[in-house]
């Protein structure tokens, strides 16, 4: 569904996604994981528009290459960010509105706000102001306001940061039901290896822009590169 | 029941009341294009002023240039406000658009924006020459109420000014552009990420505020005589009542420009005009001095 070959990125001399390539199936939830600035956050930022790079990205089979944010989002992929982006001042709805009349127009009808509001049991906050939600309720709203533009793929970034035990289940099982119920494809960066384990059927570790292990997360997270780049070499420790 | 002094100041201080009020309305009208502008792009527009006076000379092209009577300034309306959008709409798009993806964008828009003002100043001077121009009345003749006296004049400008801002207000909350408009302000990031072509919010939002301004143009101008330079003015007035109301609030916005707009003209009518803008600044600097954050605005 998705399938990046060769993809680079620099920031001046700085290789932040080095020669990448990778594929995601229809309907999987496929895990990218690494240390803190290993270009994680950069892949998103790459599929998604926001930066030029050399290589190519290709969805559904058409290349998507240099076209901008919003027309990526019209082509069926939508992300979210790591702190939540939403609108403070307008309510739930009118949030989950807007990515209702801007996604997939061709198929917009006002009965996807009740539904998506449903979906990610916003309900009670409906007509509250975004900025006076907690965190749990904005990562649900920043969800729900992705779903509504009728993705075929969402591109999670670490949704569980700053989330306590509870709020981690909640989104786990909120995951889970966007695809399993709405078939819809996921790309999932986190930091907490159990999410993973637990959520995806592929994990990518990379380190420094460059592919350490791709494949399924037990066999990841047992393999000798991953342990290293993890926890250091055993020469390393003190 | 008066004297006849008394019914002669009633006369006057209704007749100065209702002036302040129809140039609140336009200064109300300038000020909510600015706010718009910075709210949404972050860019602040030096050549603001000068979209004033082309309003205002496109008028005067239409009716003394070319002696344009027939649906008199209906027919303005209908020609003058679609150009000043696309004028916005073209400026921001292939003068402004391709350096926002620069770095230092913020200074790059300042000083191009302060070198289309010059280039405007100057385009007005060889082509309208240096004299100063007016627009004629919307319409003739006073309205007695009363011991009161109000010019049909300062109605209709109060009139369409205040149509102008509560048709803003109606687009902002209750259109699909106005619904991206707002959440182009709170988030650009957010807004990307649902599909929001933010290139094109950032051009209408210059565009409509083009026609703000340039709308108040064509309306001031029938009170103010307009000249190349005359930009300048309004720009500070503009900047005045965005800062007197607090930046980037349009509810302080509105309320500094009616009681600039008032104050303005009861300080006109007592000392003389050019003690106006003197009032201006004193109550701008008084403003700065006790409440940094402008009436309405947010502190740090």
């Amino acid at each position: 569904m998705l399938k990046l070959s060769n993809v680079t990125k620099r920031f001046g001399s700085l290789v932040a996604v080095n020669d990448l390539s990778l594929e995601v199936e229809k309907g999987q939830i496929y895990g990218i994981a690494g240390p803190n600035g290993a270009g994680k956050s950069t892949i998103y930022n790459l599929i998604t528009g926001f930066y030029s790079y050399e290589g190519k990205i290709e969805f559904e089979g058409k290349p998507i290459n240099g076209l901008r944010p919003y027309q990526i989002v019209k082509r069926g992929i939508s992300r979210t960010f790591q702190i939540p982006q939403t609108f403070p001042s307008l309510s739930v709805e009118d949030s989950i509105d807007i990515g209702n009349r801007f996604g997939n127009t061709a198929a917009y009808s006002r009965k996807r706000v009740d539904e998506v509001i449903d979906f990610v049991n916003l309900n009670r906050e409906r007509k509250h102001k975004t900025g006076t939600l907690d965190l749990l309720g904005k990562k649900k709203l920043m969800i729900g306001a992705a779903l509504a533009t009728r993705p075929k793929m969402l591109m999670l970034d670490e949704p569980m940061a700053g989330s306590n035990a509870h709020e981690i289940k909640a989104l786990m099982e909120l995951i889970r039901r966007i695809n399993q119920e709405l078939g819809i494809t996921i790309i999932i960066i986190e930091h907490f290896m159990k999410v993973l384990t637990e959520l995806t059927e592929t994990l990518l570790i990379i380190e420094t822009g460059t592919e350490i292990c791709c494949g399924h997360p037990a066999e990841v997270t047992n393999d000798p590169a991953v342990i290293e780049c993890y926890l250091g070499r055993e020469d390393d420790q003190g | 029941m008066f004297s006849e002094d008394t019914v002669l100041l009633l006369y006057e201080m209704s007749d100065v009341l209702i002036a302040g009020l129809s140039n609140g309305s336009v200064y109300a009208l300038m000020a909510l294009g600015m706010t718009l502008v910075y709210g949404v792009t972050k860019a602040f527009n030096f050549a603001y002023g000068d979209f004033f006076n082309m309003g205002g000379y496109f008028a005067w092209m239409l009716i003394i240039g070319l002696g344009l009577q027939f649906g008199g300034y209906v027919t303005i309306f209908i020609v003058v406000l679609p150009m000043l959008f696309g004028v916005g709409y073209a400026m921001e798009k292939f003068l402004i658009s391709p350096l926002r993806k620069r770095a230092d964008w913020e200074n790059r828009i300042m000083m191009l924006t302060l070198g289309l003002a010059l280039f405007l100043t100057n385009l007005y001077m060889v082509v309208f020459g240096v004299k100063l121009k007016s627009l004629p009345a919307i319409l003739d003749g006073i309205l007695e109420v009363g011991e009161f006296v109000f010019s049909y004049q300062d109605i209709m400008i109060f009139c369409l000014s205040l149509g102008g801002i509560l048709l803003f207000g109606w687009t902002l909350n209750n259109t699909r552009t106005g619904m991206a408009v707002r959440a182009v302000a709170q988030n650009p990031a957010g807004a990307k990420i649902v599909g929001i072509n933010i290139g094109r919010i950032f051009a209408a939002t210059f565009a409509i505020s083009t026609v703000m301004v340039g709308f108040g143009g064509i309306l001031l101008s029938q009170k103010l005589f307009i000249n190349p330079s005359s930009g300048g003015a309004i720009m500070v007035k503009a900047w005045v009542v965005t800062a007197f109301g607090g930046m980037g609030s349009i509810r302080g916005g509105l309320v500094a420009a009616f009681i600039i707009g008032i104050m303005e003209a009861f300080v006109g009518w007592i000392f003389g005009m050019s003690y106006g803008i003197i009032a201006l600044f004193i109550l701008l600097l008084g403003t700065l001095i006790i409440r940094p954050q402008g009436l309405m605005g947010k502190g740090e």
